[in-house]
């Protein structure tokens, strides 16, 4: 009992060897993972890898083929209705509703939810200056820009204070600025309310601004799992490249440097732990060598380079997403 | 309850919102009425055909129980929408209960199309010689009507999977209903075979009690038997959308 208890407190999220199939097609082909509790988790690949899907089953609106999950403790299939009190989604596709005002999208998701009265009045208007939405509260949502909508339904997805918060491509279509925007609303929500999150999202900098745990799914598998860093060490390290204005000579390897060589371009390539405290140290070496450094620069893996490594593809399919999204917008006219 | 209340409460604001589809609800009817009733009314010229009232008078009830079939139906459907535009998403994911939920929206949605019902009935006032009495006795009857529709709708909804079914139920159901239903001709003078369609036909009942509060014609059914037949379909109606609606999933 003890143990179950704690279990509980732990994980947040809970997935043992999930399958989705449609038809013929394996949507998911048995993933397992664990959320811990507070965590923000995101679910990090390509169109079609599964994640909506994966969202779709732990928010209970979609029965998964084989396999078990668990959201705040409780059964997805067997407590779904328990699950539904726990959880909060933002969907992929805009859900709010265009003839109505903000206010009122809020009221109707309130009551959806049993909540009424001051209590609920009261919230509204907290979570909609949360999102700087107050000033609209009285405009209709048909005359909203797509990051107000969104910031409408982060809003209205915390309405009724659920312990785990489902993000479906939160920031998909939007442009740069509203992208930091919703960001820094998310990192506020976890931070503020000790929220779990749970994320998905085809953008490397998402997963890597956000996300304390990144899994990457690809055709519906998990490919790789663990924090950002581990991720990137999949790949290798941090490079630093340098000019000299002397002959091009080695710097001793070993304490911080792996490993280093003189490239055929005249450039010194050391591979290092972490680039951003090497840089001071090796311009040290550099003094105490009596050589003059001309030139700099370092690159870090990206989670690019470990999708790329993994799959040999690029995460981002420009095309076929450019083309979604232009369906989009014009099916919601 | 709360769910229930706050649906209601949706399906009203939704339609006092959408001013130009207020607008095209009425015009719709009243083109019927006029254009169509005026034209044939100098034609008939024998008024024994429609129980002794002049055709306009006896379209009258047929163009207002068509106003809140056509909306009732329309509303009922348009849940199809709502899985395409996120909306019923929002509904399933959410721990109230759905027979709830769907309740809410359809009492919501008869109500708004009783409405209309009874805007096209006051208009007609002008222009017909409908008994004045008769008219709120009359809405009741239109609100069973479009609680049956707006069900019936619902259920399809939940079996039609895209946006072609959609135009496909509307051109296949809608102008059959409207014309096996005695609205603008009497069931009376079809052969057999349209009278058994008229006589399973839903609207058939309400235009048909309509008529008999409405004007001194007499109707097809005794009235008592109207009010039965639109009650118990409007109750059955209603249960099977709420069980439909319960097991609806994504897929």
């Amino acid at each position: 009992m003890k143990k179950a208890s704690w279990v509980k407190a732990t994980y947040a999220i809970e997935v043992e060897n999930l399958v989705k199939r449609f038809g013929d097609f394996e949507a998911i082909k048995s993933i397992s993972f664990k959320v811990r509790r507070g965590e923000v988790f995101a679910f990090l690949g390509p169109n079609g890898a599964g994640k909506t899907t994966t969202v779709h089953i732990l928010t209970t609106l979609l029965k998964p083929t084989d396999g078990k999950a668990k959201v705040a403790g409780l059964d997805v299939v067997k407590e779904a209705k328990e699950v539904r009190k726990k959880i909060g989604i933002v969907f992929q596709e805009p859900s709010v509703d265009r003839d109505l005002t903000a206010y009122e999208n809020m009221l109707i998701h309130g009551g959806v939810y049993g909540l009424s009265g001051v209590k609920l009045r009261d919230k509204i208007e907290r979570l909609l200056r949360f999102v700087e939405l107050w000033d609209f509260k009285d405009r209709l949502v048909r005359h909203f820009s797509g990051g107000m909508q969104r910031r409408l339904e982060i809003a209205r997805s915390l309405l009724h204070e659920p312990e785990v918060l489902f993000l479906d491509e939160p920031t998909l279509g939007l442009d740069p600025q509203t992208r930091v925007h919703v960001w820094n609303y998310i990192k506020t929500i976890k931070e503020e309310h000790d929220m779990t999150v749970f994320l998905t999202t085809h953008y490397m900098e998402e997963a890597e601004k956000l996300a304390d745990k990144i899994a990457i799914i690809d055709h519906g598998k998990i490919i790789a799992e663990g924090r950002c860093d581990e991720l990137k060490k999949l790949v290798g390290s941090d490079v630093v490249y340098v000019r000299v204005d002397s002959n091009a000579e080695c710097f001793e390897e070993g304490d911080f440097i792996k490993s280093c060589k003189v490239l055929r371009d005249g450039r010194i390539r050391i591979d290092v732990e972490n680039a951003a405290e090497a840089l001071p140290k090796i311009f040290e070496i550099a003094r105490e060598k009596g050589v003059k450094i001309v030139e700099m620069t370092y690159h870090q893996p990206t989670l690019n380079d470990v999708f790329l490594h993994l799959t040999g593809r690029e995460i981002r399919d420009e095309g076929g997403e450019f083309f979604k999204t232009i369906v989009r917008s014009w099916m919601r006219r | 309850m709360r769910a229930f209340i706050i649906m209601v409460y949706r399906q009203i604001k939704r339609f006092s919102r959408a001013k130009s589809r207020v607008v095209g609800m009425v015009v719709n009817p009243l083109i019927w009425l006029i254009f169509f009733g005026v034209g044939w009314s100098g034609v008939f010229k024998d008024v024994r055909v429609f129980g002794g009232v002049n055709y306009l008078t006896y379209l009258a009830p047929g163009i207002f129980a068509m106003t809140i079939f056509n909306q009732s139906f329309i509303s009922g459907v348009s849940v199809i929408w709502d899985r395409e535009f996120g909306f019923l998403k929002e509904v399933l994911v959410a721990p109230a209960s759905r027979k709830e939920t769907i309740s809410g929206r359809i009492v919501g949605d008869s109500i708004v199309a009783t409405v209309q019902g009874a805007i096209i009935l006051f208009l007609t006032l002008l222009i017909t010689e409908v008994r004045i009495p008769g008219i709120l006795p009359t809405l009741g009857v239109g609100l069973l009507l479009a609680v049956a529709f707006s069900s019936f709708g619902v259920c399809l909804a939940t079996r039609i999977q895209s946006m072609e079914g959609f135009q496909m139920i509307m051109a296949v159901l809608m102008l059959p209903i409207i014309f096996l239903s005695g609205a603008i001709y009497p069931i009376n003078a079809m052969p057999w075979w349209m009278k058994l369609l008229a006589y399973i036909n839903p609207l058939t009942y309400a235009v048909d009690g309509a008529r008999s509060m409405l004007t001194d014609v007499d109707g097809v059914f005794p009235l008592s038997t109207d009010l039965s037949i639109l009650g118990f379909l409007a109750l059955a109606f209603l249960g099977i959308a709420m069980f439909a609606f319960e097991r609806s999933t994504l897929e």
